[in-house]
């Protein structure tokens, strides 16, 4: 695939899965209501049919089919209103959206990740066609009366000049009759859709009836008559001719010059006009685009209201402006903010200069520094998304799991608003997702007279909630259900051998954090929607990967609490500079809890002659860094050197180091990835910094460096 | 700097098209006793006197990562690669070759850089079977009685991936 191929797959996407989330959104609050308001349906048709177009044009058939009937079916309810669906029908509505929404949304991600589609999307389709036919065939004459009103009220031009030939009154040469495939239904929406594509070529032309994407009724008069392309020059035929034998359900078209070509400009100005009207009359538009363009050009047209439609779903009709950029564009960009917040330390403490005294300078530096500490800022905001993307997500599993578990609970989200950086909340998607179904499924009580027995709200509650404290984002998913019972938990584990040292030592503490060892899953059963073999380990494992922790609290018969503590950002971290001889490693400072000197009497010894350290009342292994690491150093004495306690995740230690330098704020550099091959992830580096002076520090990771340690 | 692999085509003064000699660009550097070439096409740079931050746990032929304007470059010692013994260089004498093998930089540790030889693609001999060692996949006679290996740039960056 070529470059431009590539961006506009890139468009594709990210305009369709922004759609697709809008879609979602609006699912999911109308269905509170269980009620598709006006401008839901209007909104739902207006994605759909962009969807339609997009997919068409990229030729993801399938996409394009299911979004096509979604959009048939909320034409027809657009049209007739939500009134005339019966509400047991409606019920059926929501779920129909939901699944060909999953439906569309499966087949989008078989896009992303360049798998072929599904071939085969009859079942849906058919369930939506057969939605359609029931919802339509209950109130045929209510249609009817309706599409009567409408012909009445579709502009003349169409109706008046439909005489000789039943070819319509209009000035240009040459008329293109096209005949759609008889019962292919829908005439009018493929009329517009060849529409469409002919407003590609970028000619004029006109067609009759006028009113296909509006006015369902005019599907009769195409079907009678045929549909009409009036166009102004000869050479267009052939072009025209090219692009409707490339259509599909198309019959037939003939070419006929027009007999009557000898109109006066005037009636041609008139007619055009009139188009206009009726252009920009269309009973659909919800909120007129301010800056349309006077000239019917009806594509500015839509793509201006699709604009103000997309602006609207987030807040009314004014226009954000927002742009889409690719995030290796940012993460260049935060790449060359990291370098100028590198160099402008090096100029600044430049070895040349010290011990000068240069006033005009410093005041110059100070100035650079503020400016590049703003610049630094700013970068790093660009990459920060509001976790909202995910919380919405959950927002549907709950929605689906409440209906197959038939489980009353309600979500309630907090702190949606809370920024992180995008690559994390990319990843805490899943971890999130498996506990909130952990929640439904397992913490929530089966019945309701379980919970009224209990003396709790009958309707369960799981509270999403997001904070932000300093460096980290803390992410909690509470449930009111069972809570979780030690004992349970202990003999499981017992059982699944995955304990460590005898039952009774274990703390409750400890108990709770067995949860998140692979191996282990508390529920037997496999169900639809947790325990597909992926525990809780793989969530402490996916959360940890972007340098986050779990923890689980839990109160027997009042709930349990599932806290994931996320770093603001990967790409700077607050670090302490070590010494270790001539090496210079960084450690997060998140990390580190205390660093002390110890005496040789602090020290004490296990059988292997492992060295352990006493700090406030625990012990705690030492590693020496220059042992791990093999780097030559001349403190050697535990009384030397100094010990940094660290603690990540569950895992809390001791590392034994030279001297502290001093702490920094650095940008995070991942080590070149021709060194991958040594499996350096797993020795306890996560990647690399260059320091003010241009010399290299080693950025730490905490938990794989004591795994590594231990073998 | 030089990136221009050359295709040179000759022509004649009366301007038919004549036979394409297809010459490409080596820089050549000894190291153990050995003289190298390497194509021009990987070649980004050519750098002394550059601290090398050393890296734990990697084999001691990685000596380590560099800072190249920003940029993180992991260094190999080609004396190390080849299994020779190692010879303590003093900082300001390491010859670093910055090398760019399908968008992967690495630096080589070399004695030292000797020239930049035009040669044409036939005069490439393979290596005699019996005598195939790593990181050669190829040999160049150049003129004056002088055979140079060339370093296979491929398996350098791919060893790795198997290692």
């Amino acid at each position: 695939m070529d470059n431009g191929t590539d961006s506009m797959l890139d468009m594709y996407l990210f305009e369709t899965n922004s759609l697709m989330e809008q879609l979602d959104e609006l699912l999911i609050e109308a269905e509170k209501v269980e009620e598709f308001s006006t401008d839901d349906v209007n909104e739902i048709f207006r994605i759909m049919h962009t969807i339609k177009g997009s997919s068409a044009m990229m030729e993801f058939t399938s996409l394009n089919q299911i979004a096509h009937h979604i959009e048939d079916l909320f034409f027809y309810i657009r049209e007739n209103g939500m009134d005339s669906i019966a509400p047991e029908l409606k019920k059926n509505l929501f779920n129909l959206m939901f699944k060909s929404t999953d439906m569309l949304r499966s087949e989008i991600e078989k896009v992303e990740n360049n798998e072929p589609l599904t071939e085969n999307i009859d079942s849906i389709i058919g369930e939506i066609n057969s939605f359609l036919n029931k919802i339509s065939d209950a109130d045929t004459s209510d249609d009817a009366a309706q599409a009567n009103g409408e012909e009445t009220d579709a502009p003349s031009v169409a109706e008046l000049n439909m005489e000789l030939a039943n070819c319509p009154d209009d000035p240009a040469p040459f008329f293109i009759k096209v005949i759609f495939e008889e019962g292919c239904g829908m005439e009018n929406l493929r009329a517009f859709m060849l529409v469409n594509a002919l407003q590609d070529l970028q000619m004029e032309f006109r067609f009759y009836p006028d009113d296909v994407e509006t006015n369902s009724a005019s599907a009769q008069t195409i079907v009678d008559k045929g549909f009409f392309l009036a166009l102004q020059e000869e050479s267009h035929i052939e072009k025209v001719i090219g692009v409707i034998s490339g259509t599909s359900h198309i019959q037939s078209y003939e070419v006929i010059e027009n007999a009557r070509n000898k109109k006066d400009k005037e009636a041609a100005q008139e007619d055009v006009q009139k188009t206009e009207v009726a252009a920009s009359t269309k009973p659909e538009t919800p909120a007129p685009a301010p800056a349309a363009p006077p000239a019917g050009a009806r594509k500015a047209e839509n793509t201006e209201k699709a604009a103000a439609n997309n602006a609207k779903s987030h807040s009314g009709p004014v226009k954000q402006s927002l742009i889409s950029v690719n995030l290796s564009k940012l993460d260049a960009l935060v790449a060359i903010v990291g370098e100028i917040v590198i160099t402008e330390s090096m100029v600044t403490s430049s070895p040349d200069i010290q011990g000068l005294k240069l006033d005009n300078f410093m005041k110059s530096t100070r100035q650079l520094r503020k400016l590049t500490k703003d610049l630094q800022d700013i970068a790093m905001s660009l990459r920060m998304v509001p976790v909202s993307g995910v919380f919405q997500k959950m927002n549907r599993i709950v929605r689906d799991m409440r209906q197959k578990l038939n489980k009353d609970v309600r979500l309630t989200i907090i702190g949606e608003d809370t920024e992180l950086d995008k690559s994390i909340v990319d990843g805490i998607s899943d971890p999130i997702m498996h506990i909130v179904r952990n929640s439904m499924d397992h913490g929530v009580e089966v019945s309701k007279e379980e919970r009224i027995a209990a003396g709790k709200d009958p309707q369960a509650e799981i509270i999403l909630s997001a904070t932000h404290t300093g460096s980290e984002v803390i992410i909690k998913v509470e449930d009111d259900g069972y809570g979780m019972d030690p004992d349970k938990i202990l003999a499981k584990a017992a059982n699944n051998g995955i304990l460590t040292k005898p039952e009774s030592e274990y703390t409750k503490k400890e108990i709770l954090g067995l949860l998140l060892l692979p191996g282990f899953s508390t529920n037997e059963e496999v169900t639809e929607y947790s325990g597909r073999g992926v525990g809780m380990d793989v969530v402490k494992r996916n959360v940890e990967s972007v340098g986050g922790t779990v923890s689980i609290s839990s109160e027997l018969g009042q709930g349990s609490c599932t806290t994931l503590k996320i770093p603001l950002t990967m790409a700077i971290v607050d670090g302490m500079e070590i010494a270790v001889g001539q090496s210079m490693f960084t450690v997060p400072i998140a990390n580190i809890r205390q660093s002390f000197k110890v005496s040789n009497e602090d020290v004490v010894y296990d059988a292997e002659g492992n060295e352990i350290v006493k700090c406030m009342d625990e012990f705690y292994p030492i590693i020496r860094v220059h042992q791990l690491y093999n780097v030559e150093t001349e403190i050697t004495n535990i009384e030397d050197g100094i010990l940094i306690w660290v603690e990540a995740s569950d895992t809390s230690y001791c590392l034994f180091v030279d001297e502290l330098l001093g702490e920094q704020q650095v940008v995070v550099k991942p080590l070149p990835s021709y060194l991958n091959s040594f499996n350096i992830k797993n020795s306890g580096i996560s990647g690399c910094t260059i320091l003010g002076n241009g010399n290299i520090s080693i950025i730490l990771d905490i938990l794989s460096l004591y795994e590594m340690a231990q073998y | 700097m030089a990136e221009d692999t050359k295709i040179v085509v000759d022509e004649d003064l009366d301007g038919t098209a004549e036979v394409e000699v297809e010459k490409e660009r080596f820089l050549t550097f000894r190291s153990a006793d050995l003289t190298f070439a390497v194509n021009t096409k990987y070649v980004i740079e050519i750098i002394t006197n550059h601290a090398i931050t050393t890296l734990p746990m990697v084999p001691n032929y990685i000596k380590g990562i560099i800072n190249l304007r920003g940029q993180i470059i992991p260094i190999v010692d080609i004396r190390l690669r080849l299994g020779k013994p190692s010879v303590d260089m003093e900082g300001s004498d390491i010859c670093i070759i910055v090398l760019d093998i399908d968008s992967i930089s690495v630096g080589i540790v070399v004695d030292s850089v000797s020239q930049v030889v035009d040669s044409e693609l036939s005069k490439i001999s393979p290596v005699p079977v019996n005598n195939q060692q790593e990181l050669v996949n190829g040999m160049i006679s150049l003129d004056v009685n002088n055979v140079v290996l060339l370093l296979d740039c491929q398996q350098l960056v791919d060893s790795q991936m198997m290692a």
